[in-house]
């Protein structure tokens, strides 16, 4: 059942990504050969310091998705109080309720089958947007966007123009 | 990352021949050689690095030869491990330091070694559910790799034994003792890859794999346990406490206390889901656009329908009950929920379409993202932990309930005996809840969060449940630090428990969802247009 079912799942997801893909993401398999390795592409939403960044990140699901839920982890540079330096994001929707790493987080937000790729990715730019400065992921930034919003989002736009490949000029 | 091992080998190699070279050199022959070479310092320094990046060259053939090449999470689970190995290795050297010597180390080096085998085989194993095709090679790999640890594993032992019983206690029993742990993961792997193997060849799902791999974590981590324990006491009895094996023995124990609560919980939602939830009817299923929200297949037959009126396959929900037993769209902790045939025979008529109502929620855009950007709810009132004592007190007392039933209902309290009970049952569940809670605000209270959220959103559900018409609550409490217990407790309002326990309406997450999609809908859906557009002038511009 599993492995057939998570399978069989992620393709419909994909699919249905493919056709009707919510705006400013892309998100797919890294190769056809394995749907349990995708990356994603997520546009900084607009209106926030992350405006205009491009910032990838890859997905990794565990072979018993979608009764578990997937790991998301950017691979680009960033700064961001709910983003592990090494990239990790901590949000609840990606925490199987239960495991509690933070200790705040309400389980309705959290993982459960209903979940999806498009909701998770929804959920990480509504992230960008709106930083949760009680998460410790990167205590640095959420001290920054606490109290120097002004450097905070200094940083951020380096970082934009960074996954833009621009130089960090201006 | 290539370029610098192949750098660092050919400079060890060299350096070696250097020192070959010169002991050869200076003393002509073999033996005085050899002798010249064990007696210098840095020579033996030279010979071990040497020794260590044969190793490390070894160990990538091997793996080139029984993995390939190997996936980046494999690696990055592979380091980790070796990180927590090393340093344990490193404690338990401070206890044998006695014991201290080039063969000890070189032993340690070994165990580590196969450990790391022992690591990838699982991983490798694991991942054989994602993999789409499992090619021939895949099983001859695994099966002889399998075959050598094992009977490497089996030699170690099997020294350590002797060993320990001719001379005495000594750092072999640890190594007698890791190899048991290895020897038992050589097991557990075994018999996944057979359920795995077994499950690829079949072409139709096959249900009772997961109960198979439930049991299986069990008695493995049953056996780990007992070997730790047994280790543990032996080691505080000859030497100390061997403080290198606590990490593994804790995390042993968790995963086996986690495995014996799955099994437990599992195996109780998985009976009422067999003899309490109904078979969902036509009418129900195509209510439900026939998909069921876990696979995203179609449901024809088999479905079953839970407590809140939610449709699943049988088979989803199974597996889904041997991780959580709860909804899992509405998330209601079913093992708390009433059993839903009360529900069917006391279905008062403004709720006769209850499921009808409440399956297209399933397919319902996510609760809101944790992030949303919902303003902090509570302007002019108490911080939220105050709510639930600020508001109408919680559950109120039963007469005043009691006084809101029909005579028809109180006879039917009275009624038959079966029915009697089941009221009864139902206010102790009641109580239990409200009881669950004021524990639950007063944990909120004092800032002891740990599982928390867990709890709080089973009871809100049970509460919710009670509701006879849509709470007039406005207040949209979607902050992280605001569990949704909050609200609801302070808008109970209870009422007979059998003649209204059908009213599984109100999904406690829709007024949520409904208020914070109203609000940001306009301003998302036009954010949302105008960055796709950017999105794809960036992607033109590439
Ligand atoms: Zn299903
Ligand atoms: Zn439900």
């Amino acid at each position: 059942m599993m492995a057939g079912s998570a399978l069989r799942r992620l393709m419909a997801e994909y699919k249905q990504l493919t056709l009707n893909p919510p705006e400013g993401i892309i998100a797919g398999p890294v190769n056809e050969e394995n749907f349990f390795e995708w990356e994603a592409l997520i546009a900084g939403p607009e209106g926030t310091c992350f405006e205009g960044g491009i910032f990838p990140a890859k997905l990794l699901f565990p072979p018993d998705y979608p009764l578990s839920p997937p790991k998301m982890q950017f691979v680009c540079e960033m700064f961001h109080p709910n983003i592990y330096a090494d990239g990790r994001v901590c949000i609840s929707i990606l925490h199987a309720p239960g495991d509690d790493p933070t200790g705040y987080e309400c389980s309705a937000e959290r993982w459960s089958p209903v979940q999806s790729v498009e909701k998770i990715l929804l959920s990480v730019v509504s992230m960008l947007a709106e930083p949760n400065d009680e998460s410790g992921a990167n205590v640095d930034a959420a001290k920054l966007w606490r109290e120097d919003r002004e450097q905070f989002n200094k940083i951020a736009k380096r970082l934009v123009r960074k996954t833009l490949g621009l130089p960090p000029a201006e | 990352m290539k370029m610098k091992a192949v750098v660092a080998t050919v400079i060890t190699v060299a350096l070696t021949s250097v020192v070959i070279g010169n002991a050869y050199y200076q003393k002509k022959q073999f033996y005085p050689s050899v002798v010249y070479l064990t007696n210098s310092n840095p020579s033996m320094a030279v010979m071990y690095l040497q020794a260590f990046i044969l190793v490390l060259l070894m160990g990538k053939i091997l793996r080139k030869i029984f993995f390939g090449q190997l996936r980046p999470a494999e690696f990055e689970h592979l380091i980790e491990r070796s990180w927590y190995a090393i340093t344990e290795t490193c404690l338990a050297f401070t206890v044998f330091r006695d014991d201290f010597n080039p063969k000890f180390i070189a032993l340690f080096t070994l165990l580590l070694f196969l450990k790391a085998f022992h690591w990838l085989a699982e991983d490798r194993v694991d991942y054989m559910e994602r993999s789409p095709v499992i090619g021939l090679l895949f099983h001859v790999r695994i099966l002889s790799l399998l075959t050598l640890l094992a009977q490497s594993d089996m030699y170690f032992i099997h020294h350590a034994y002797l060993f320990t019983a001719t001379k005495g206690p000594s750092v072999q029993l640890v190594f007698g003792f890791e190899y048991s742990i290895l020897i038992i993961m050589i097991v557990n792997i075994l018999i996944k890859y057979v359920l795995h193997a077994i499950d690829s060849r079949w072409e139709a799902p096959w249900e009772s794999k997961a109960a198979v791999l439930l049991y299986t974590e069990l008695a493995i981590n049953f056996l780990k346990v007992l070997l730790y324990v047994g280790f543990v006491a032996v080691m505080v009895r000859i030497y100390t406490l061997p403080l290198f094996a606590f990490r593994p023995m804790y995390e042993t124990m968790r995963s086996f206390k986690k495995a014996y609560n799955d099994v437990v919980l599992s195996r109780r939602a998985i009976r009422n889901m067999n003899t309490l939830y109904p078979d969902a009817t036509a009418d129900e299923l195509a209510a439900a656009d026939n998909e069921c929200i876990i696979c995203r297949e179609e449901m024809h037959s088999g479905a079953k329908k839970l407590p809140c009126n939610h449709i699943f396959h049988a088979a989803c929900l199974r597996l889904w009950f041997q991780r959580q037993q709860t909804c899992p769209t509405c998330r209601l902790n079913v093992l708390r929920a009433p059993a839903p045939e009360q529900a069917n025979a006391n279905a008062p008529a403004p709720h006769a379409n209850a499921p009808h109502a409440n399956a297209p929620n399933a397919n319902a855009p996510a609760p809101p993202p944790p992030t949303a950007p919902v303003p902090p709810p509570f302007p002019n009132m108490p911080p939220p932990p105050m709510m639930g004592w600020g508001m109408p007190p919680p559950p109120p007392p039963r007469p005043a309930s009691l006084a809101t039933l029909s005579v028809e209902e109180l006879q039917r309290l009275e009624g038959t005996e079966r029915r009697h009970i089941e009221a009864r049952l139902q206010l102790l569940h009641e109580i239990q809840a409200m009881l669950n809670a004021s524990v639950l605000l007063m944990q909120q209270y004092s800032n002891v969060v740990s599982n928390l959220p867990l709890n709080c959103s089973n009871v809100a559900t049970q509460t919710e449940i009670h509701r006879t018409e849509p709470s007039p609550e406005p207040s949209p409490v979607r902050v992280k630090t605001d569990p949704d217990v909050v609200p609801t407790t302070s808008t109970y309002k209870p009422t007979a428990g059998p003649s209204t326990s059908t009213d599984y309406t109100f999904d406690p997450n829709d007024p949520t969802l409904d208020s914070n999609r109203d609000q940001s809908d306009a301003d998302a859906e036009e954010l949302r247009r105008r960055r796709l557009q950017k999105f794809k002038e960036i992607h033109s511009d590439k």
